[in-house]
């Protein structure tokens, strides 16, 4: 078990590095450079020069790649080149703000999405499921900018019960800082629980159908006990790799969101350190949230293994 | 299981709706900017956003006074020599920097200096090109030798990158900015807010009024609207136009609207075929509406003008007339230039500037009747910036409003220009004969006539369509009192209360 997660971990620093020189690649061939951003509209080419002169732009395009990498290496994530302020607290604070919004999001949509699909399962073709399905239709089918504006103008203009965006400070009081993210988590989490929750009703249906179901119902165990105890266990296995595909959807869901709500993540920030190609910024930013997405799965194929005892990582005897 | 879900449920909107809005604190302005700001280092500013803490936070040599001059503002006072080359400014004894350092000649020689310099990148350097040389023969004063004539060199000093940093503080005013403004530099949290607070040591005793200054980041637009109606925000900066119609039924709410030089243009580069032939360029020109186009694309936001200069300024030629549109006398001058049945075009606009966006559509629209077929083709910024202006033959593009008339017009408009050559290549002597005279003129008269020239000849023989100047709007909440939006897209908060 132990070799397996530091062969894995292995892997995603591996992956981090080809994703490093990809980003940095993409960044080459991208029309203009931060040069000619810092330089303006109408700039002459020699001004341009002089600035990518300063900036060490005119080095070959390995050196340059070599110079980042290398700082890295020694924990130094450079300085943003239009900003300039380091790259490292300025990636990692919003990085914070984001993984806050993110990590609630998630929790709603996995506690929401398999308690509305195991409801749905067990009152399969009744009412409860009909509302299930189409709640869970609609958040999936419409896009979130949408649902964001809606919520803005129906909770922030007329019902004036939460703010219309922005981060709250805790030193403002709890439900102060609280309410800022009430309206970007629902939104977030209205558009991946249809996800989850569907899934979990077809193999929660699935699983109810099964004999070690029927027989369990024949011994005359409570339905309750045999949902919880011995169906639920075995119709999450599903749930849980989508969750961990969601994670990623998260990630992308979550740059539309703080741009609505005005929220200072890390989904913004890199929307502003592409548009000016700011390479330390998107390259910091980038690996981040890669690196989230490859622990994400990592962590999916672990309670996998917790789930199914079929499947047990590092273990020679079958 | 059931139950319980439905009692989260129950309990969770019980929860929200508990929630309020955290008390306002008093004196404290909070208003709403669209985009995260680059760079708080004035020299490198190119966004409104950016210009408006320039203002804030530092202050300049002169201040343009809104009526196309200005007024003294860290120089108190200064003089020119007769050959219009050698300008002495004597320095506001006393001003201090918000770190508590006196204001020295030497910070305004060094502040140019950096300006002027090429790898700084700042779009100023430009207007600078004519300095000679920067003495500083004692603390107070500040001499500047020039290499040409140049009747509105003071003006320069009202620009928005020109503002006086202090020398020893260069490499850290991108992130820590420090100043002689009204107000001081608190925090930035990029694409969130910036904060600012009171300059209690600001050189105008008694201001600013305010206590601090809040900017919040907001991009979207339903998110200000909301914010200003309930309360949350105080003032919106540069409403979206599409959004005016929202506030017209509000009483708490003030729509504030100025005209200002800001102008798009429909670009005819002189140096593609058909629009080398000065015949086409004045035939596509004269068919334009340009009230029409103020409609559609400003929502009635702006005035119809000849060039940049606008009917607000006193060097508006009032003399010729906006000219309803033409399509007999434009289709034949189409015709004398060889295009009698009109010809195919492809026209690039900027995507995500929506006035040009706008102005391209209705442009389109507006010269069917010519015969002249057009493609529209929306481009990223980033694209258009390297490989449509100044490169291709048919764009829109627009320009922020500039301090002074000269640097308004002749980058433009002169052969030598430094932007002309990377718009619409337009070479006209006569015009370049009237700009020079101009930054050598003696007199106010004298300027002002041959500005008005300079709009006949543009007129006459059109480097593009300028066809209107847009209005600056602000929103802002009825207990804000004592401001009003400035032509230059800046805020002034210096005499704002909130009460």
């Amino acid at each position: 078990m132990a070799l397996y997660v530091i062969m894995r971990l292995l892997g995603i620093v591996a992956i981090l590095a080809v994703m490093s020189v990809l980003v940095f690649a993409i960044t080459q061939v991208m029309p203009g450079n931060v040069a000619n951003v810092l330089a303006g509209q109408f700039a002459d080419e020699a001004t341009v020069r002089a600035i990518e002169h300063r900036l060490g732009l005119d080095a070959p395009a390995h050196v340059q790649y070599w110079r980042w990498a290398a700082g890295i290496l020694s924990g130094n994530f450079g300085q943003s080149i239009v900003m300039e302020r380091p790259v490292g607290p300025l990636v990692w604070e919003a990085f914070l703000s984001s993984a806050l919004l993110a990590s609630i999001a998630f929790v709603m949509v996995a506690v929401f999405g398999i308690v509305l699909g195991v409801v749905a399962a067990i009152r399969q073709n009744r009412f409860t499921d009909h509302a299930v399905s189409v709640f869970s239709y609609v958040g999936v089918s419409v896009p979130e900018f949408f649902w964001a504006i809606v919520g803005i103008i129906v909770f922030a203009r007329y019902l004036d019960w939460l703010p219309s965006g922005g981060a709250g400070n805790l030193s403002q009081g709890f439900w102060a800082w609280a309410s800022h993210l009430v309206l970007p988590v629902l939104t977030l989490t209205f558009t991946l629980i249809a996800h989850v929750s569907r899934l979990t009703r077809s193999s929660m249906i699935e699983t109810l159908r099964s004999n070690y179901v029927r027989n369990a119902r024949a011994k005359g165990l409570p339905e309750g006990v045999i949902i919880r105890r011995h169906a639920l266990r075995n119709a999450l296995l599903p749930t849980i790799t989508v969750l961990a595909i969601d994670v990623g959807w998260l990630l992308g869901n979550i740059v539309v969101v703080e741009a609505v709500f005005s929220y200072p993540g890390i989904g913004r920030l890199l929307l502003f350190a592409i548009e000016r190609h700011d390479l330390p910024l998107i390259q910091a930013g980038i690996l981040l949230i890669a690196a989230v997405y490859c622990l994400a799965n990592l962590i999916a194929d672990l309670l996998y293994a917790y789930f199914n005892p079929k499947i047990r990582y590092g273990q020679i005897e079958s | 299981m059931r139950k319980h879900f439905y009692g989260a449920l129950g309990a969770a909107a019980l929860g929200f709706a508990a929630l309020t809005a955290p008390a306002m604190a008093q004196g404290t302005l909070r208003v709403a900017i669209p985009s995260n700001l680059n760079t708080l280092d004035a020299a490198k500013t190119k966004l409104g956003e950016e210009y408006i803490m320039n203002f804030l936070i530092f202050s300049g040599l002169v201040e343009v006074d809104g009526k196309g001059g200005v007024k003294p503002d860290l120089a108190e006072s200064w003089t020119k020599s007769e050959d219009l080359k050698t300008w002495t400014f004597k320095l506001r004894p006393g001003v201090k920097f918000h770190n508590g350092r006196e204001l020295e000649a030497e910070d305004v020689k060094a502040t140019i200096a950096r300006v002027m310099d090429k790898a700084t990148g700042s779009t100023a350097r430009v207007n600078f090109d004519i300095v000679e040389s920067i003495e500083t023969p004692d603390k107070g004063t500040v001499v500047f030798k020039l290499k040409i004539p140049y009747s509105g060199f003071a003006e320069l000093f009202g620009d928005r990158q020109v503002r006086i940093l202090p020398r020893d503080k260069f490499d850290t005013i991108a992130s820590e900015p420090i100043g002689t403004g009204p107000f001081k530099f608190k925090a930035f949290r990029p694409g969130d807010r910036v904060e600012l607070v009171k300059n209690p040591d600001y050189y105008i005793k008694g201001e600013p009024k305010l206590d601090a200054v809040t900017f919040r980041i907001m991009p979207e637009s339903a998110a200000q609207v909301a914010a200003l109606e309930t309360g949350e925000l105080d003032l919106v900066w540069s409403l979206p136009l599409e959004t005016l119609d929202q506030f017209k039924k509000n009483p708490d709410v003030v729509i504030d609207s100025t005209p200002t030089s800001t102008w798009d243009g429909l670009i005819m580069n002189s140096a593609h075929k058909p629009f080398d032939d000065p015949r086409v360029r004045k035939a596509i020109a004269m068919a334009l509406d340009k009230p029409a186009l103020v409609e559609v694309a400003l929502y009635g936001q702006g005035t119809p003008t000849h060039t940049m200069i606008p009917p607000s300024h006193p060097y508006y030629n009032k003399d010729i007339p906006i000219a309803a549109p033409d399509i007999e006398g434009a289709k034949k001058l189409l015709a004398e230039a060889g295009y009698p049945n009109g010809f195919e075009a492809t026209l690039y606009l900027p995507n995500g500037r929506p006035t040009r966006e706008r102005l391209g559509i209705a442009a389109k629209e507006l010269l069917a009747p010519l015969g002249i077929k057009i493609e529209l083709q929306r481009v990223p910024w980033d694209k258009f910036v390297k490989e449509i202006e100044g490169k291709a033959a048919f764009y829109t593009d627009g320009f922020y409003s500039r301090p002074t008339i000269d640097t308004s017009i002749y980058p433009w408009f002169h052969s030598a220009g430094s932007w002309n050559t990377q718009l619409w290549n337009y070479k006209n002597p006569a015009i370049d004969r009237v700009l020079d005279d101009a930054r050598a003129a003696k007199t106010e008269d004298e300027r002002a006539a041959l500005y008005k020239k300079f709009q006949a000849l543009a007129e006459e023989v059109p480097a593009g369509a300028i066809p209107y100047v847009q209005n600056h709007v602000n929103a802002f909440r009825k207990n804000v009192k004592g401001f009003s939006s400035s032509p230059m897209m800046w805020l002034d908060l210096r005499e704002t209360t909130v009460q």
